[in-house]
């Protein structure tokens, strides 16, 4: 267990930027998603935690020491890739055991741990296989304990779950948070799936451009996003981001505009509302608006709608019992309590 | 009968008719072995093993130290195989592997090598020997061989392919020392094209004529190619006796390729498709 710092954290290629200063206290035991869109950084300051990439500027401490030049096994992290990276002319055993075998843990003592750890991952059955003769969740797994086995001090995983089909990535997803409760372990957790990202998470840190744009609780950063990259980001379907209309703006749109911005400071120039706040309504009640697409999912219903004057199209996601909505279908639109967020002109949140 | 039957008949004539004449030589080779000069001669020629093996065979010992000329084959291709497969290996994984200064450059330079002939290397492979002093000595012939080009080349090709990225800095995170992350991972992992390379190779320096032509003067150094070279003059070849060095020559070629045939192949397509 151990606590990592960032602060100044820098990382530049040549002459350009990769990540552009990053501070982030990362508490003990603590479970920390790494969230973004591709090339956002996470990954690339994950391994300058792991020690696969060097440092360009500011201090990395684990446990308060100062690791920018330790080696990767100095700094007592282990890392989960996304490729699992089991060595392919090693058994299971000898896969988990490599480390150990590496510091010099005799024979007798090494097995002892591997069983240990393969019994709390239920693979003990595997241990004698190759990687080649196990299934991807199998594969997944030996990964995991190779990593487990060495004791370390912070866990360290790199989109280990994107190579595995849906119905196994919830499985592990569940594992995971067993194994952090269990383990009581810092761990932390790159992924580019919001929902990986708010279901595993002790906290989150959005990553975008390089930089942080917001770190906190899953569901502080839902409800309370500080500006409109991360409001956008969590959240499936998209939140609605309408903007303030023009003076000519078509009357559909100013009466949206009205319904959502209503009592708000002038500054307000763009309002996030999420789909499962829109509530569908008589056509002749609440903001004209007609469906362009409907995708019934059983439980719920997700409506592409388009309302006259805004540009984009407003998801709703609404309970489903509505199979007359179908496109084309003339509907009214009325907001579910006041759970609208007020954006500034620099998409900053106003409260 | 149908028109693919024949077909087909045609197509096994023609193949069967091409790997006569491909082996007919071969036989030849071994059925002059077991005959004297004067019964090869003949008019026709033997078609059928004879009966004069031990008498080429002791014509042979008493021209030359035939089995310390064999003895040399071996051990300078044993040498130049290990010491190729090592740097090799080394030199492919780092090209594809690390990032370096004058990356691109280096790898340049090394493929242009295969651009000059082999001839040209004649003359100046043996003043560099001559000046090194070792010229008659078994290292001027397995030393500057131990890198090849093709070699690195093909390593580079199948380190690219067969080693990825995440398993060299998973063995890094693990506590592997770089060296140690060559000797435990890279190289198991290389299995197939090192034994692609060292057939090669091996097969290559077992041949090799005009490299001990030039750095080896005395006759007990000789390597057998040369050697039995010496067997040649222009009167009274004792052809014979030579074709029965051939013979004992080839033979651990022989047993090698069919020991390793199929991997030879697999390894020289590996990464060509897929």
């Amino acid at each position: 267990m151990a606590q990592v710092t960032l602060s100044g954290i820098r990382k530049r290629y040549g002459s350009v930027d990769v990540i552009k200063g990053i501070d982030l206290q990362i508490h003990e035991g603590e479970f920390m998603v790494f969230v973004g869109p591709s090339g956002c950084g996470k990954s690339t300051t994950l391994r300058m935690i792991a020690g696969l990439e060097d440092i360009t500027a500011g201090d990395l401490l684990i446990d308060g020491v100062r690791a920018n030049q330790l080696r990767p096994v100095d700094r007592g992290a282990a890392m989960v890739f996304q490729s699992y990276a089991l060595y392919p002319h090693m058994t299971v055993a000898d896969n988990m055991g490599f480390a150990l075998r590496m510091a010099g843990v005799t024979a007798a003592e090494r097995s002892a741990q591997v069983g240990r750890a393969a019994e709390t991952l239920r693979i003990s059955h595997l241990l004698e296989r190759y990687p080649r003769e196990l299934s991807g969740g199998e594969r997944q797994r030996v990964a995991i304990g190779r990593a487990i086995v060495r004791k370390p001090k912070v866990f360290l995983f790199d989109e280990p779950l994107s190579n595995l089909d849906a119905a196994l990535r919830v499985n592990m997803r569940i594992e995971l948070c067993r194994l952090h409760a269990e383990l009581g372990a810092t761990m932390i957790y790159v992924t580019h799936d919001q929902v990986e990202a708010m279901t595993m998470g002790s906290r989150i840190a959005v990553f975008n451009a390089g930089g942080i744009e917001q770190v906190g609780a899953p569901l502080a950063l839902y409800d309370r996003p500080a500006n409109e990259f991360v409001a956008a980001f969590l959240g499936a379907p998209r939140i609605n981001l309408v903007s303030q209309p023009q003076a000519d703006g078509s009357a559909a749109h100013r009466a949206l505009w009205t319904l959502l911005a209503d009592g708000r400071p002038d500054r307000v120039v763009r309002v996030g509302w999420r789909p499962e706040h829109v509530r569908v309504v008589a056509a002749d009640t609440g903001i004209p608006a007609q469906v362009v697409l409907a995708e019934h999912l059983g439980d719920t219903s997700i409506l592409y709608l388009r309302v006259e004057g805004v540009t984009e199209l407003l998801h709703a996601k609404v309970a489903a019992g509505g199979p007359h909505l179908q496109p084309g279908v003339r509907i009214g639109l009325s907001a579910r309590g006041d759970t609208v967020i007020g954006f500034d002109q620099h998409g900053c949140q106003v409260s | 009968m149908g028109d693919t039957t024949v077909s087909r008949l045609g197509a096994y004539a023609m193949v069967a008719a091409g790997g006569l004449i491909m082996l007919a030589p071969f036989y030849f080779m071994f059925v002059f072995a077991t005959h004297a000069r004067t019964d090869i001669f003949r008019l026709p020629p033997p078609l059928l093993f004879g009966h004069d093996l031990p008498g080429n065979v002791a014509i042979l010992i008493s021209r030359m130290p035939f089995w310390r000329n064999l003895g040399w084959s071996l051990y300078v291709a044993l040498f130049s195989t290990v010491l190729t497969l090592l740097f090799c290996s080394m030199g492919g994984y780092a090209f594809a592997r690390f990032e370096f200064r004058f990356k691109q450059s280096l790898f340049a330079l090394v493929m242009g090598t295969l651009l000059v002939p082999s001839f040209m290397n004649m003359i100046p492979t043996f003043m560099i020997m001559d000046a090194l002093g070792w010229i008659d000595q078994p290292r001027a012939l397995y030393l500057p061989g131990a890198a090849s080009a093709f070699g690195i080349f093909l390593m580079r090709q199948f380190v690219a392919t067969a080693v990825p990225k995440d398993l060299i800095e998973a063995a890094r995170m693990d506590g592997c020392s770089e060296l140690g992350i060559y000797f435990r991972i890279v190289l198991p992992l290389l299995k197939p094209a090192l034994g692609t390379l060292a057939l090669i190779t091996f097969i290559a320096s077992w041949n090799n004529f005009i490299g001990p032509l030039i750095v080896m003067r005395s006759p007990e150094m000789y390597t057998l190619p040369l050697a039995l070279r010496s067997l040649q003059s222009p009167v009274g070849t004792e052809w014979g006796a030579l074709m029965a060095g051939s013979a004992i020559a080839t033979l651990p070629l022989l047993v090698l390729f069919v020991l390793s045939s199929r991997q030879l192949i697999s390894g020289l397509t590996t990464g060509a498709v897929k």
